[in-house]
């Protein structure tokens, strides 16, 4: 395996929210001891529901919110030593609204141009041909340079947000749900232009998504989270084949695939995803789970790693 | 068996500044009873205000023109809006996509559904409570009774849809216009919430349309599928047609956007479709695909084409034939 671009070990945030008035503050634990390391020009597709954690994950390997325990490595430093500034040129976001994440009263070019603007990299007189030449490698029209946002339409914003992040020529790019917002035409467009950029430049991707069937098109490793933890990690096509972990099984037979004749799936989930601030002890999936027992009910599962996967449950499907 | 509701050659116009938008564009459909038709296509497709205008929910200024639009029966072209507003919620019900804005804040769940049932019933406030609490029972909601006195911010995403669902069988409709029911919901959530509609419908036995994006859920839940672009049906059928066998150009492109598993090879692109979705104002000439087809030529710029109907319910919009537009496409650009 290839140099890891980021290694996330034990990494753990705590939030303190009010219990309600004059009741104080309780923890949440929104990432809750997760590791994980990102291959150099590997995709590792995140995914899980709501309110599982994967968006404070991801805000944390960019350096935007602090750990409470743990540590994050970029390229063999922890991220707490590195500062915002070293973080930034190696690590860049793709957000998942594109109508919400340029700023609406600055021209593209200037949108895009401003993180060498804020980071002085490079000679002022050659920032625009750099806005010129990365304009062109996301396919935008060198025209664009001088419109607003809202002249453009959603996936043309999209590619300057895409723009944005790449002029910095990061090694690791965090994608949140980058296509969520768009029209199916459009999302197939960026997808593949994600593609194109990854080969051409040699980028990392961490791919955070609801939609399996795109992780599953674009991840090369995918992690499940849930409440705060991974609780499985595979190879993209191992994971979609044999998933282990229940939790995964019912993710994936969630998903409505375009196939007509198969009928709406039966997830056997229930109706309640569990609240964070009160998780339920033992295995936290176990009031979901069809194969708990009294021990899942008690005994968190420990993370085993077999053939290369990673999982967290004690009935797991076998290899 | 005459059709629930029976729509031809319905428009909508909307005045802009910059001038007349056709955003709905003389669209023909029917459903019965029992039957789900899905109308699906990009934003800004006319598939929303195709809802609005059968419901007579259109923004202010914009005008409709149909030469059928029949509800069990009543013509609605005719209908007063006292008419209307007897039919809304009562026979005729809709469920939008974010279950937080189309809900009350500052009213407990059980205030919200019993009104729906009182607005048109004249039943108690006993026995409106006593409809709402099957119903809450019915779409999979434990502890019906307390959750009553809940306010929708208690509830969660998905409890919320499903109250809104309950709210829309109160007066038990015989048509449900489902608007994105679960484009903000996780995938979980989703499956189950679907689930249900379907399992209502059939008990029910109403007719439900379903407005939705999403290729996946029209596969899974509907009998019959309308594709729409730029505010006209360009391809019509049963499911199962549209999807095994798309004739229309951008039906074909919208089936190779979306990764199907075990069908399309991981990290390989995906199909696409150039360009954009043109926005019609004004003067419509052509067919509206055409800048963005790989089959176009200069003939589709001077005619506007027809629907051609192939079959029963099967009809697609496009000048060539069903055979041209499933042969190779032309190798060069246009």
């Amino acid at each position: 395996m290839n140099r890891p671009v980021i290694e996330v070990q034990d990494a753990t945030k705590t939030y303190q929210v009010s219990a309600g008035l004059f009741k104080g503050q309780l923890p949440l634990q929104a990432v809750n001891g997760v590791s994980l390391d990102v291959a150099k020009g590997s995709v590792l597709g995140l995914v899980g529901e709501s309110g599982c954690g994967k968006s404070t994950l991801a805000r944390l390997i960019l350096g935007l919110e602090d750990l409470s325990g743990g540590q994050i490595v970029l390229d063999g430093q922890p991220l707490a030593r590195l500062g915002r500034q070293a973080i930034s040129r190696r690590v860049q976001p793709v957000f998942q609204d594109p109508y919400s994440s340029l700023n609406p009263r600055k021209s593209i070019g200037s949108i895009i141009s401003l993180p060498l603007r804020a980071l002085k990299i490079g000679r002022p007189a050659d920032w625009p041909d750099q806005i010129d030449e990365i304009m062109a490698v996301v396919g935008l029209a060198p025209r664009l340079k001088h419109n607003y946002p809202n002249q453009l339409s959603g996936g043309q914003r999209q590619r300057v947000a895409i723009a944005r992040a790449l002029i910095m020529r990061p090694e690791l790019v965090i994608c949140d749900e980058p296509t969520s917002a768009l029209d199916v035409s459009v999302q197939a467009q960026i997808l593949n232009l994600l593609m194109k950029l990854r080969a051409e430049l040699g980028l990392t991707y961490i791919l955070i998504s609801h939609n399996l069937s795109v992780v599953e098109h674009m991840a090369t490793r995918v992690a499940v989270m849930y409440l705060g933890r991974i609780v499985e990690e595979a190879g993209a096509v191992e994971l979609y084949r044999r998933p282990r972990h229940p939790y995964t099984q019912a993710l994936l037979a969630s998903a409505l695939t375009p196939e007509p004749g198969l009928g709406l799936p039966e997830t056997h989930l229930g109706v309640a995803y569990p609240n964070p601030i009160d998780p339920p002890p033992g295995c936290t999936f176990h009031p979901r789970c069809p194969k708990a027992d009294r021990t899942c009910s008690t005994v968190p599962p420990p993370p085993t790693l077999e053939g290369g996967r990673l999982v967290e449950c004690h009935h797991p499907e076998p290899l | 068996m005459t059709p629930v509701l029976e729509v031809s050659r319905l428009c909508v116009d909307l005045p802009l500044p910059a001038g007349m938008l056709h955003a709905v564009r003389d669209i023909s459909f029917q459903v019965g009873q029992g039957e789900t038709l899905s109308l699906v296509g990009e934003s800004g497709c006319g598939k929303s205000l195709t809802a609005l205008a059968v419901m007579n929910l259109l923004p202010q200024g914009a005008r409709r023109t149909a030469a059928t639009l029949r509800f069990s029966g009543l013509d609605l072209t005719r209908a007063s809006e006292a008419e209307m507003s007897r039919i809304r919620g009562n026979q005729m019900a809709m469920i939008f996509q974010e279950p937080m804005t189309s809900l009350n804040p500052c009213y407990t769940i059980g205030d919200q559904l019993e009104e729906a049932l009182r607005e048109h019933r004249p039943v108690s406030r006993q026995q409106a409570r006593e409809r709402a609490i099957y119903l809450l029972e019915k779409v999979g909601i434990t502890a019906a009774g307390s959750r009553l006195r809940q306010y929708p911010h208690q509830l969660s995403g998905g409890l919320r849809q499903r109250a809104m669902i309950a709210m829309g069988l109160m007066c038990g409709p015989s048509l449900i216009i489902a608007d994105e029911p679960t484009t903000a919901l996780d995938v979980t959530i989703q499956a189950q919430i679907l689930s249900l509609l379907a399992s209502l419908q059939r008990e029910f036995e109403m007719a439900l349309i379903l407005i939705t994006h999403d290729l996946g859920v029209v596969a899974r839940v509907a009998n019959r599928v309308a594709v729409m672009y730029c505010g006209q049906v360009v391809e019509t059928g049963t499911v199962r047609e549209v999807f095994e066998k798309p004739i229309h150009p951008y039906t074909q492109g919208l089936m190779d956007c979306i990764p199907v598993p075990g069908k399309t090879p991981p990290g390989q692109p995906l199909g696409s479709i150039p360009g954009l979705v043109p926005t019609p104002i004004g003067q419509l000439f052509g067919c509206s695909f055409r800048n963005r087809c790989p089959r176009a030529s200069r003939a589709c710029a001077a005619s506007d084409p027809d629907l051609v109907e192939l079959g029963p319910g099967r009809a697609y919009r496009c000048l060539l034939s069903p055979e041209a537009c499933l042969g190779p496409a032309r190798a060069e650009g246009r």
